[in-house]
């Protein structure tokens, strides 16, 4: 049998097995690792690289090789010569990440039409990230009330802009966006007795729900669909003209636990539709729908074969680099900071248990490989910034940094309707192990079902348990 | 060439709708071209009256070719192809080289789908998601694409079994196809049993996949997926697991995923101790950054008081 051998390269190096026996023994290294927050770097990047690697070189492992030769630097050194908090790694670029988030408000030149159906997501990451960042986005209310009403279609929902369809991803965006810049205005220009009409022509009689009328069915129509319904307290019966009335559904949740479930594979994570493979971004949507429902605990460990969905979650994390990728052997990308490493505080709520995850990996990973020189977060070292993983970097380190807990109690006093189950959360302050980052590094709260900041779910939906009707 | 619509007598019957961004002061608002300005008014117009026509089409491929992403114009094209007689195999000849130009599209996949199952055949498909997989051999959709193909054409037989091997053996780290061969043998088949001989042929085709490189997730997470929906016991690939690690041998183990198949088998043995050591190795030298997750699994261990 082959036994492992590194090539010689930097990785080579620390991936090499012998290098890392004879430095460390068993006993010590234990020890060690719950205090690699004081490591220097490159001593703690020789303990956390896996001793085992296989020789055989596939497409695969070229570009994972590739990819860990552009990404060492960042977790080494200091490429970009970002000031460096009191562990040795980058601070948080609050002002750098604001400015570039206010700068992708703007206008954008002519090569960005392909952007023009996806207006409501710039929106949404780009008022997301700001608001984790602690910038107050109030100051939005009316431009962003101005720019859902142009884009809200007469049967109900949000297109990506005006005169197009409704679709269930674009009326995800702008009724985040909404809640995020709160307010009456914001809050009645949503036309939820419509809303309600459209998510009824959504649903399908296997439990799930399309993206748009004759679209594709997948997890990310059902987790969009519960968000809606529970922040904007819309009721649970099918609407009349409703097509899957027809077939004798008469909620919005009947068979949708189900669907779910059928959407985890045999790898144990959660796919697009049933027969596809695990990935992280799924993986959210799944677990966000199944706590939009009901309590994880219940919800999750009814739908879900939790040992096995914690076993692959925890999988995704790549190593040395501290990252999440999205499936199995892909590349590390800083987006699933947040849809792999916000799944944990559903997952960690459900199993009743804590510390099942390497916060500080992720944290590094975060801070030192996924922050650009002028701002904005990326996927790795050598790509863009753009909103969508700035928003969804600073999430994922919002999850790395804060503890979120599923109450008992429930916030803001939100009533007793239906799915209510997201209204519990509350967080029980930072994380206290020892850690990668200064308390000047730590991004806002967020909501982690919702993922809008913390408070402005329940604003949203006390208003609207308030209205009378439709 | 830009193409407008303005001076063309064949659009002059139509009022273009003009571009509304929201408001007075806009916010992340496109400078768009003139050309694709006015094609995306004459849309809107047309879409406000349910236009259907050959001039449709022609205005959705026009757009198309500017903005691929664009889920509306793709919708709207597949009703404009249900309302009119175009022909499907057309439509298809036409979307092969749009695909290949624009590999990430998502709306490209559906829209393929809706046609295909219009047509009713899978005839060439194959041929053309093979291509497609040559530029990018884990693309999502496509390979969602083709689990959707095979099931609507009910194509579980030895030639889709001996292309997704094909992948394999291109790349044995390619999980996307792993992911098909499951759906193949086991996913797609709406619950129905595997047989014995079939569990046996997986087993061996999971091992012989990780001889090549023990490091390697897909083979193990596969090989796992067949051992619990047949409902064996870890054990049975007890002797094959032991060949990458063993206890007795801790300074020589070759993969990770075998130590953690190990520790579900001394679970299943009600050897505590064992799994509790498997879990350690784990922890502290062979899978380090996921010592929270093997320390949980201790922790589980430790409740359940089995003897060790």
């Amino acid at each position: 049998m082959a036994s492992s051998q590194a090539p010689s390269s930097r990785s080579g190096e620390i991936t090499s097995p012998g290098n890392r026996v004879e430095q460390i023994s068993d006993s010590d290294f234990e020890e060690e690792l719950n205090g690699t927050a004081m490591l220097d770097n490159a001593e703690y990047l020789s303990r956390i690289t896996p001793p085992l690697r296989d020789m055989l070189e596939t497409g695969t492992s070229q570009v994972q090789d590739e990819t860990l030769e552009a990404i060492l630097p960042f977790l080494e050194g200091n490429p970009n010569d970002f000031d460096l908090n009191s562990q040795g790694i980058p601070k948080l670029q609050r002002k750098k990440h604001v400015a570039f988030l206010e700068r992708a408000l703007g206008y954008y030149p002519p090569q960005f039409a392909a952007m023009d159906a996806a207006r409501p997501w710039l929106l949404y990451w780009t008022l997301q990230g700001l608001t984790a960042l602690g910038e107050d986005v109030s100051q939005y209310q009316e431009r962003v009330a101005d720019n859902f009403s142009a884009a809200q279609h007469p049967m109900g929902g949000y297109g990506g802009g005006h005169g197009q369809l409704p679709h269930l991803a674009a009326t995800y965006a702008a009724v985040l966006s909404l809640v995020i810049v709160g307010g009456t205005e914001a809050y009645d220009s949503i036309n939820r007795k419509s809303m309600w009409q459209y998510l009824g022509q959504m649903k399908q009689l296997d439990g799930g729900f399309t993206m748009s009328p004759g679209g594709e069915e997948d997890i990310r129509g059902a987790f969009c669909a519960v968000v809606i319904l529970s922040l904007l307290n819309l009721p649970l019966d099918l609407p009349p003209d409703s097509p899957a009335r027809a077939h004798g559904l008469s909620s919005f949740m009947d068979n949708l636990g189900d669907w779910v479930s059928r959407c985890q594979t045999f790898e144990g994570g959660i796919s697009a539709a049933p027969g596809n493979e695990a990935h992280g971004a799924y993986a959210f949507c799944g677990l966000g729908c199944l706590s939009v429902m009901g309590p994880p605990q219940e919800t999750l460990n009814k739908y879900l074969d939790m040992p096995l969905l914690i076993h692959w979650l925890s999988s995704r994390q790549c190593s040395p680099e501290g990252g999440y990728n999205g499936r199995t052997n892909k590349l590390v990308d800083g987006c699933y900071s947040h849809w792999v490493g916000s799944c944990w505080a559903l997952v960690e709520a459900a199993a009743g248990k804590k510390g099942l995850w390497n916060r500080n990996a992720l944290g590094r990973y975060i801070l030192s490989a996924a922050q650009f020189k002028k701002g904005g977060l990326l996927d790795k070292p050598g790509k863009r910034p753009d909103a969508y993983h700035t928003c969804y970097n600073l999430a994922g380190l919002s999850a790395v940094q804060r503890i979120y807990i599923f109450d008992e109690g429930r916030q803001r006093g939100v009533g007793n309707g239906d799915l209510v189950a997201p209204f519990h959360w509350k967080e029980d302050g930072l994380y206290d192990g020892d850690k990668v980052w200064d308390n000047d590094d730590v991004v806002d709260r967020v909501h982690p079902v919702f993922v809008v900041p913390w408070g402005k779910a329940e604003d949203c939906r006390l208003y609207f348990e308030r209205k009378e009707c439709l | 060439m830009p193409r407008f619509y303005h001076d063309d007598p064949a659009w002059s019957d139509v009022e273009p709708i003009a571009q509304d961004d929201g408001g007075p002061n806009p916010l992340a608002a496109i400078a768009y071209t003139d050309e694709y300005s006015e094609a995306m008014g004459y849309l809107r117009a047309v879409m406000a009256n349910n236009e259907y026509s050959e001039r449709v089409l022609s205005l959705t491929e026009h757009i198309i070719t500017m903005n691929p992403a664009h889920y509306t114009v793709w919708l709207y094209r597949a009703r404009a192809l249900e309302q009119t007689d175009t022909s499907l195999a057309d439509e298809i000849a036409w979307l092969n080289p749009t695909a290949l130009m624009h590999l990430k599209n998502y709306q490209i996949w559906h829209h393929r789908q809706t046609i295909i199952d219009r047509l009713g055949s899978p005839d060439g498909e194959a041929d053309f998601i093979a291509t497609m997989l040559g530029q990018d051999s884990k693309n999502y959709h496509v390979w969602s694409y083709r689990q959707w193909l095979v099931k609507r054409f009910g194509i579980f037989d030895d030639k889709e079994l001996a292309w997704t091997e094909s992948m394999i053996e291109e790349d044995v780290r390619n999980n996307s196809a792993w992911n098909h061969r499951w759906f193949l043998v086991v996913g797609g088949r709406g619950g129905q049993g595997v047989s014995e001989d079939i569990v046996k042929r997986e087993i061996e085709y999971a091992q012989t996949a990780i001889r090549k490189a023990p490091q390697n997730e897909s083979p193990w997470n596969y090989l796992r997926g067949i051992i619990r929906h047949a409902k064996l016991p870890t054990s049975t690939v007890k002797s094959f697991i032991l060949a990458f690690a063993d206890l007795e041998k801790p300074d020589e183990v070759y993969s990770s995923h075998a130590l953690d198949l190990l520790a579900d088998i001394y679970i299943e043995e009600n050897k505590k101790d064992k799994a509790m050591k498997v879990l350690d190795l784990l922890a502290n030298k062979y899978d380090p950054i996921r010592a929270h997750y093997w320390n949980y699994r201790k922790g589980l261990l430790e409740e359940t008081g089995a003897v060790g």
